[in-house]
């Protein structure tokens, strides 16, 4: 009973960035920008959040800046990619290896190899729901998580609302889908990819201070461990729908959830648990590429 | 030269030489801001990776698993097909012929590294092929596919290396000392290049006539250009991807043998260092244009930034990893380009004289 609380707690725990990096990446990817790079912007969200923090004991001020420096790069994404006609993916991976460098560097003038909050109070960041953490089992898996995790959750319904319920929505999805049409009726295409990318490096700044500042109230330089392509995946998987993409989300954090606990009990093969997510991933994208391309006749990629 | 030759050239050297220039530019900003001098710093790492005798065959030496991987990305990304995998298949590539090098004791020096690139090789394919099986049969996009495979391997490569294959002699985590046998020997002694560079010369002269010259190449360019297109003209996309592929897994599986058994001996957490030698083969590979020659001089030109940034570290104050931004600043900017077509830089500076 132990072990199930503790899987689900966790499963909760290890979506939340996921989720957010999803949401935001989602919208890109509906108006036909590949960001590759919420890795990158993700990493940039949880040092600039945990480095804030060190120096200035400010939380907000942590957050605030976070979300500054990531959407920074999103706008150097924004305008080589879109205005300047760069190639997306080459972008991307190069905003991956600065952030990786820009952090390293840094860490390098502290001399140190990581960064450690001292006196950091983590369970106070944790919000206890009234009642709600009073019910036996099910409070001790809903009750109990950061901020972060409550509005990543939430999002998922907001985020719905803003791409099927507003103009905004339906505006992006039509710059994705056709962009020739999108500028017939008027639209200026670039202004909603910009949006589209900024509101992903919004997620993964959030999703970044999440997986540093929050759970763990420390910063190494590898630790984002590829869940911004986990993000990307889960958006192929799900075709950039929200809730649906917010599950295979959910399904990695429960795969890494899984790893994590089970590990315990596979003595020397613990190890091995650790790809368990990252094999999961793949074979659920190919099973979800093959379903969408089963019926296509047309031949090609 | 015909003039639009003269023109191509003019460009392509253009938009390879402005982002570096651009990513140095703005390494000696950084380097100003942390109050260094930059001068300073760019010039020891010149010095001592080009203009030393010593330090330009280190370089040499850096440069040979850097063009392999450098053509094992070229050959898949001109062709449209973003293998990540490059990385994969050059760990795995090492581990299998250092555990090969290790196991094979008391025979002859070239019988076992014919057999450790054998295994080698043997690996990289098959790592590089799941990718290729998953994006032919079932069209899963290869980039996310072979990102995600990296992180696999490197875990699984990390379980065997702490446990059925840990050197339990030794005081880290590594894999046991290949053989004597198996190593490369130094040519010169005091540089650390050997006979491997030659071998990735020869390598680089035959994928130079593949890409340049045979059919494959050809076809590579056309699914470059359009997969439809190229399907339609009757090429079977899907065996070609096949194909390319598995010489992309070779080449980083070669590469990956070679780092091994000419450098480091033994399978640590770090074989590839950090960001690693697949990454480091993208940035040459998109700098030299995809194009064999280009990887090639783009390849002497990168290892002689990593070899000058142990320099920078030595001999400066400025932290090495200055080094890891203006590759990724490299990168970001040769991502665009800076001269098309519409922008005939030639012409122009003729047009200026006539005036």
């Amino acid at each position: 009973m132990q072990l199930l609380i503790s899987i689900l707690y966790d499963c909760i725990y290890h979506s939340t960035p996921i989720i957010l990096c999803v949401l935001g990446g989602m919208f890109a990817y509906k108006a036909n920008v590949l960001n590759i790079a919420l890795e990158g912007m993700m990493l940039n969200g949880a040092f600039v959040s945990v480095l804030t923090y060190f120096y200035t004991g400010n939380i907000a001020l942590a957050v605030l800046l976070a979300l500054f420096t990531t959407l920074l790069y999103g706008l150097v994404f924004s305008f080589l990619g879109v205005t300047m006609n760069g190639n997306v993916i080459i972008i991307g991976l190069a905003i991956n290896m600065i952030s990786t460098a820009v952090a390293g560097f840094v860490l390098v003038l502290m001399g140190s190899s990581n960064i450690i909050l001292q006196g950091f109070d983590l369970n106070a960041l944790k919000i206890q729901i009234p009642v709600i953490k009073d019910i036996p089992f099910v409070g001790n898996i809903i009750s109990g998580h950061p901020l972060t995790t409550y509005l990543s959750f939430l999002l998922i319904f907001l985020m719905y609302v803003l791409m099927y319920h507003t103009k905004f929505g339906i505006y992006v999805r039509v710059v994705g889908e056709s962009e020739e049409a999108a500028k017939a009726i008027g639209l200026r295409t670039n202004v909603y990819k910009y949006a589209a990318i900024l509101i992903g490096a919004a997620g993964c700044a959030l999703g970044g201070m999440n997986l540093s500042l929050e759970r763990l109230g420390l910063f190494t330089n590898d630790m984002t461990a590829a869940r911004g392509f986990i993000a990307i995946a889960a958006i192929y998987c799900g075709q950039g729908k929200p809730v649906q993409s917010a599950v295979y989300a959910i399904l990695f954090g429960l795969s890494r959830s899984l790893a994590v606990n089970l590990s315990v009990y596979a003595g020397n093969a613990a190890g091995l648990f650790d790809c368990f997510p990252y094999l999961l991933m793949i074979v659920v994208l190919a099973a979800a590429s093959y379903m969408k391309h089963k019926n296509v006749k047309v031949r090609g990629f | 030269m015909t003039q639009k030759k003269v023109n191509n050239l003019a460009r392509s050297i253009l938009n390879c030489l402005v982002p570096v220039l651009l990513a140095f530019l703005a390494g000696a900003v950084v380097i100003c801001i942390i109050g260094e001098n930059p001068l300073e710093a760019y010039g020891v790492l010149l010095q001592r990776s080009f203009f030393t005798s010593v330090g330009f065959q280190n370089t040499l030496h850096y440069a040979g698993p850097m063009i392999l991987t450098g053509l094992a990305i070229a050959v898949t990304f001109k062709a449209n097909i973003y293998n990540m995998g490059v990385e994969g298949s050059l760990l795995i590539g090492g581990f299998a012929a250092g555990i090969m090098g290790a196991q094979l004791t008391g025979m002859p020096s070239v019988p076992v590294k014919i057999i450790c690139f054998f295994t080698a090789v043997l690996f990289g394919v098959a790592f590089a092929m799941i990718a290729a099986v998953l994006k032919v049969k079932f069209r899963a996009d290869e980039m996310v596919v072979t990102m995600m495979m990296n992180y696999a391997l490197s875990k699984v490569l990390e379980y065997l290396a702490t446990t059925v294959f840990r050197d339990t002699g030794a005081g880290y985590v590594c894999t046991p000392t290949v053989s004597e046998q198996a190593m490369f020997v130094r040519i010169f002694g005091k540089s650390r290049l050997t006979v491997f560079f030659f071998l990735v010369l020869i390598l680089l002269a035959v994928m130079y006539v593949v890409m340049k010259k045979s059919r494959l190449g050809y076809e590579i360019t056309a699914m470059g250009k359009n997969f439809e297109f190229a399907e339609a003209t009757g090429m079977n996309v899907g065996k070609k991807i096949f194909l390319i592929m598995a010489v992309s897994g070779a080449l980083a599986g070669i590469a990956g043998a070679g780092w091994m058994l000419e450098d480091q001996y033994h399978y640590t957490l770090t074989f590839s260092s950090n960001p690693g030698l697949g990454w480091d083969g993208m940035l040459i590979a998109l700098m030299g244009g995809h194009d064999p020659v280009g990887i090639l001089v783009a390849a002497i030109f990168y290892a002689g930034l990593k070899t000058g940034a142990d320099s920078i570290n030595m001999y400066t104050n400025v932290p090495k990893e200055i080094v890891a931004l203006i590759q990724g600043l490299i990168v970001l900017f040769l991502a665009v380009k800076f001269f098309n077509e519409r922008f005939q830089l030639v012409r122009r500076f003729k047009k200026a004289k006539e005036a």
